[in-house]
Formats: structure tokens, sequence, C-alpha cells
């Protein structure tokens, strides 16, 4: 008996959770389909689903028309290139904030926060500006110095959340073995961390990856990742739905198989470690 | 004894070894941080009190507050005032900004409560689920503005034909044009990209709470809304908090998804696509400054408060 209104509320909660996500994921879907379609396919009225004409000509024409390939090595550069750099500099401030602490450590993270009350293009002048004279302009390794910079403390706040989740005491221990201080960060205290620190990774990964008004204002050509790809589609609002949504989905396809196998790390890297 | 002293001396100077190691290691960081957070802070200050243009970024001259407020005594003995401070468009950004960000956020939060108690649940598929909830948060918001603009369009909308076959509506809309409807498909939009955000956040902050806590309260009969209410909302509250502030700071600054869903609509333009506009595309560099300035103001004004009107603490320690 008790088991049978198990079961059965089960089946209700599997229908609501199912119900909510298809809602959602119904945008995404629809974009995805569309991309098949031919172009006067797309714009019928009513909207075809069934008796659509389904084509891949949409996608041959992109990837014709544009050079793919070089914008996704450029998204791939400056994501994991911006990553790696702020994760390198994150790590040791993080270990700073999280086991000497001091009463400058509120003071620090309000001034990270403070980052997120600018308007972007307020700060765009300045880092222009900079990025002009240092002949960093329309560079990979610019975009990978501006969003380490922007990401930065996102990423330190949440290595610092983490990290001060790992009892001290291991640390101490290790210090009495006779562990240096190179010893403590690298062997005990950054493998003890590696899913925060994955979580983290991912997290600004797709951050840079989605990242859009710095990437196209600091590029033209050279060093274009993605989103300048996409936005480069965005001229004809006539007829070319179709091809506007397989650009689309060549754009976020990546990300989706990346977010698809580690849903799990970034579930808790969600969290920023607020919750414990 | 000499033994003890021994120990206790090189304790001490491990411990300035520390300190002294603590210090290096942020060094980077703080380097870091005044190149994104005070430079390009100090400078739109200074740029504010100037009347720098855009083609002449070297040259401004200082100017005092008049980009904030200038009173003008005509040679007729009546005064004018002008500047950002009497800037109807000014204000009506600001009423936009502060009506999308209360509102988008209040849904969220709700909303994702209420996705997250779902999820919480035993189903199947959990993980196919929350991978799919992810994404829209996933997608650039470059990409999501478009997906909905196509959605929204007033011709070949899918939006459009679903709402008129379901009675909703009498005849096709340009919900993003018309500006009775663009501040509500703005709002729409956002909602559908941060609530998963804020459900996950939820979530996660659900699955901390002990489950023995559910069946000490089950076994006393107590009503599952009263338990939400009195358990669950208290033990999540810190994450929630912090979620919060991080999501109205972004809807504070709102700026892509207005800029690509509503282009020039006086209906949803906010303080960033306002302080922008005069920024770049209008010839206005100082008068725009102003805006950031401003806007940067009322965030850490807003920002303050919050932390001390909901006693946030932001560095977790009340959370031990």
């Amino acid at each position: 008996m008790a088991r049978a209104v198990t079961t059965q509320r089960k089946l209700v909660y599997t229908i609501a959770a199912w119900s909510v996500a298809l809602l959602i994921f119904f945008p995404v879907l629809w974009t995805i389909l569309t991309s098949f379609k031919t172009e006067t396919s797309a714009v019928a009225n009513p909207p075809e689903l069934l008796s659509a004409d389904w084509t891949l000509e949409n996608y041959a024409e992109v990837w014709g028309r544009t050079d793919y390939p070089r914008f996704f090595l450029n998204s791939v550069i400056i994501s994991v290139g911006s990553t790696l750099l702020g994760l390198l500099i994150a790590i040791p401030a993080a270990w700073s904030m999280a086991f000497v602490p001091s009463n400058k450590t509120k003071d620090l993270l309000m001034w990270m926060l403070s980052t997120k009350m600018m308007p972007a293009a307020a700060v765009l002048i300045p880092m222009y500006l900079i990025f002009q004279r240092t002949g960093l302009f329309d560079t990979r390794t610019g975009l990978v110095l501006a969003l380490m910079l922007m990401n930065l403390p996102v990423i330190i706040w949440m290595l610092y959340t983490y990290f001060k989740e790992i009892p001290g005491e291991i640390l101490e221990a290790a210090r009495m073995d006779g562990a240096s201080l190179r010893d403590e960060v690298l062997y005990i205290l950054t493998p003890m961390a590696i899913p925060g620190i994955a979580s983290t990774m991912l997290l600004n990964i797709i951050l840079a990856w989605n990242e859009a008004f710095w990437t196209i204002t600091l590029t033209t050509t050279k060093a274009a990742p993605l989103s300048a790809f996409i936005a480069s589609f965005s001229a004809p609002q006539g007829l070319f739905y179709a091809k506007l949504s397989a650009a689309s989905t060549m754009a976020i396809a990546p990300i989706l198989i990346l977010g698809w196998f580690s849903q799990k790390q970034l579930v808790r890297g969600l969290t920023f470690g607020a919750v414990k | 004894m000499a033994n003890t002293g021994l120990i206790r001396e090189n304790q001490l100077s491990l411990h300035q070894q520390r300190q002294r190691a603590a210090f290096w290691f942020l060094a980077p960081m703080l380097v870091a941080l005044f190149c994104v957070a005070a430079w390009p802070l100090l400078r739109t200050v200074w740029f504010s009190f100037t009347d720098t243009s855009l083609n002449d970024l070297y040259g401004g001259k200082w100017i005092g507050f008049d980009n904030y407020l200038r009173v003008q005594t005509l040679s007729n003995g009546a005064v004018r005032y002008k500047g950002t401070l009497v800037d109807p468009n000014w204000w009506n950004a600001v009423w936009n900004t502060v009506r999308f960000s209360v509102v988008s956020v209040l849904f969220e939060t709700i909303l994702g409560l209420i996705v997250a108690l779902v999820l919480n649940a035993e189903f199947k598929g959990r993980g196919l689920v929350r991978a799919a909830i992810l994404i829209p948060w996933a997608i650039p918001t470059i990409v999501s503005a478009k997906m909905w603009a196509w959605m929204l369009n007033d011709q070949y909308g899918i939006i459009n034909d679903m709402a008129l076959r379901l009675g909703l509506i009498t005849e096709k809309m340009a919900w993003t044009a018309n500006t009775d409807t663009a501040m509500y498909a703005v709002l729409m939009v956002d909602v559908w990209k941060t609530t998963p955000f804020m459900a996950l956040l939820c979530l996660a902050g659900l699955q901390m709470v002990p489950r023995d806590i559910y069946e000490a309260a089950k076994i006393d009969g107590i009503h599952p809304v009263k338990v939400f209410f009195k358990i669950t909302l208290p033990l999540i509250r810190p994450a929630l908090m912090v979620a919060v502030i991080f999501r109205m700071l972004d809807a504070l600054r709102v700026f892509d998804l207005i800029y690509v869903l509503t282009p020039n609509s006086a209906a949803t333009k906010t303080m960033s696509v306002i302080s922008r506009e005069n920024l770049i595309d209008f010839d206005k560099f100082a008068y725009g400054s102003a805006q950031s300035t401003l806007l940067f103001v009322i965030l850490a004004v807003f920002v303050g408060l919050y932390i001390w009107l909901g006693k946030v603490d932001l560095s977790g320690e009340s959370g031990k």
C-alpha cells in the first residue's frame, strides 16, 4: 500500500520534472529543428513540424561562407587560456585568504564584488585605450588577458569558498611533517581541492566562451571567437532564419556537449561553494 | 625546556614566513584587481568631470559637475537646469532598470525555488533533466536573444501561433516592437534564461539539508508547507541571499538581452543601454561617463543596504 503510494508519487514527480524540462528546453529544440529546415519551410505559416522540408544545406552554406574552424579555435584558446591563467593567479590568492585570514579579507571580497557594479561599456574605453597602446588589440593574447581579468573575481571567490571547507589542521599536519609552503599548496591543498578547482574551471570556460561584449569590441578578424561569428549573422533580418539557426547551433554545440558530460561538476560549481 | 623554546622560535618564524608568503600570493591578484576594478572606475569617474569626446580622448578639460547638473541663468533672468540629473531619459532608464530587476529577480527566485523543489524529489532521468534545464543558462545571451526574437516574430513566430491556437490572443502581435509588451517580452526571456540558474543554486542548497530533519518533522506530523517555511527556507537562506545579490547586480546592469531583443525601444531602455548609447553611439562621451558613474553609485548603495539590512555575510563565516 505504502509502496504503491510512493510509486505513484514518483510518477507524478517524473511527469512534473520532465514537463518543466521540456518547457525550458523548447526554444533550443526549436532552433535546432529550424536549422535543418529549408528557408521557405522555416517561415511557413502556420509553423511546420512534421511536414517540413528537411535539409543539411544551411550547415553546408554556413560552413562554406565563413571560417568556422578559426572562430572555433580562437574560442577554445581564449576560454581555456584565460581560465588556466586565472587559476594560476587565483589559487595562491585564495590560499592566502582562506588560510592566513586577516581583517582585510572582507574588504577584498567587497572589492571583487565591486567589479560587478560598473556597466561594461564604461570599463570598455579605459581598457580599449590600454589595448591600443600596447598592441594587444585583436590578438589572442590580449583577449586571454582581458577575459582572465574579467573573470578573476569570480574564480577567486569560488576557490576561496571551496578552500575554506578544507580543514586547516590537515595543512598544519603536513607542515609539522616538514612540508615546505610550496609542497603544502602544490601537493596537499591542490589535490584535495580538485573537485572545486574542476568546477571553477568548467564554469569559467563557459563564462569565457559566452562572453560577447568584450570579444566583439576588442577583436576585428584575427582573434575573433564564436561570439563574433554569431554576431556576424545578425545583419540579414529577412528570410535567413534557417541559416541563423544553423549558425547558432554551431556556436552553442561545443558548449552543450561539454556541459552535458560535466553537469554534475557544474551544478556543484554553480553553487559558488556558498552552500555547505 | 630549551627545546620547547627552540620550537616556539621556529613556529614564530614559520608564522611570519606564512604571513609574508600570503602577501606575495595576493600580490598578482591585487595587481589584476587594480587593472579591472580600480583603474577603469577611476578613469570613468574622471572622464565624467570633463568634456572629453570620443574623438579626442586625451584632450578633455575639467568642467566640474556640469555633466551631472548645470544651472544656467539666461539673460532674461530665467533659470535653466541641464545635465543627467534633470534628464527625463535618464530617469526613465533608471525606472526601467529598477522595474526590470525587481520583477525578474523576484520571479526567478520564486520559480527557481519551485523548480528546485520538484527536481529535489526522486524521479526517473534526473541527470538528463538537470542537464536540459542548465542549457538556457549555458547559451550565450546573444544567441538566445536572437532565438527568442525569432520565436516572438509577429509573422512567423511560433509563440504567436501557439497563443492564437490556445485563444490567449485574438490577433498576432509584435511583442518586442510594441511599447506595451516590450518589457514583458524582455522579462519573459530573462526569466527563461535565469530561472534554471537560480533553480540549480536552490537545488544545491536543498541537497545539503539533512534528510533526517524531514523524517523528524514527518514523525511529528508537521504540515509540509510549515516544514518548508520553518525548516527548509531558513536553512538555505544564506545560499539564497548570495545568489540573489549576484543576480541582482547582473539584472541592474542588464545590457545585451535588451540591446538585441528590443533595440532603441524607450520602454525597455536601461541604465547600461543608455550610458553605452551616450558613450559610444552618440557623441556625448563625458555625459555617458557621468551616467556610468551614477550607475556605479546606485549599485554600490544598493549592495551596501542589502548587506546591512539582510545581514549577509559575504565571507560565509556565519555558516560555520
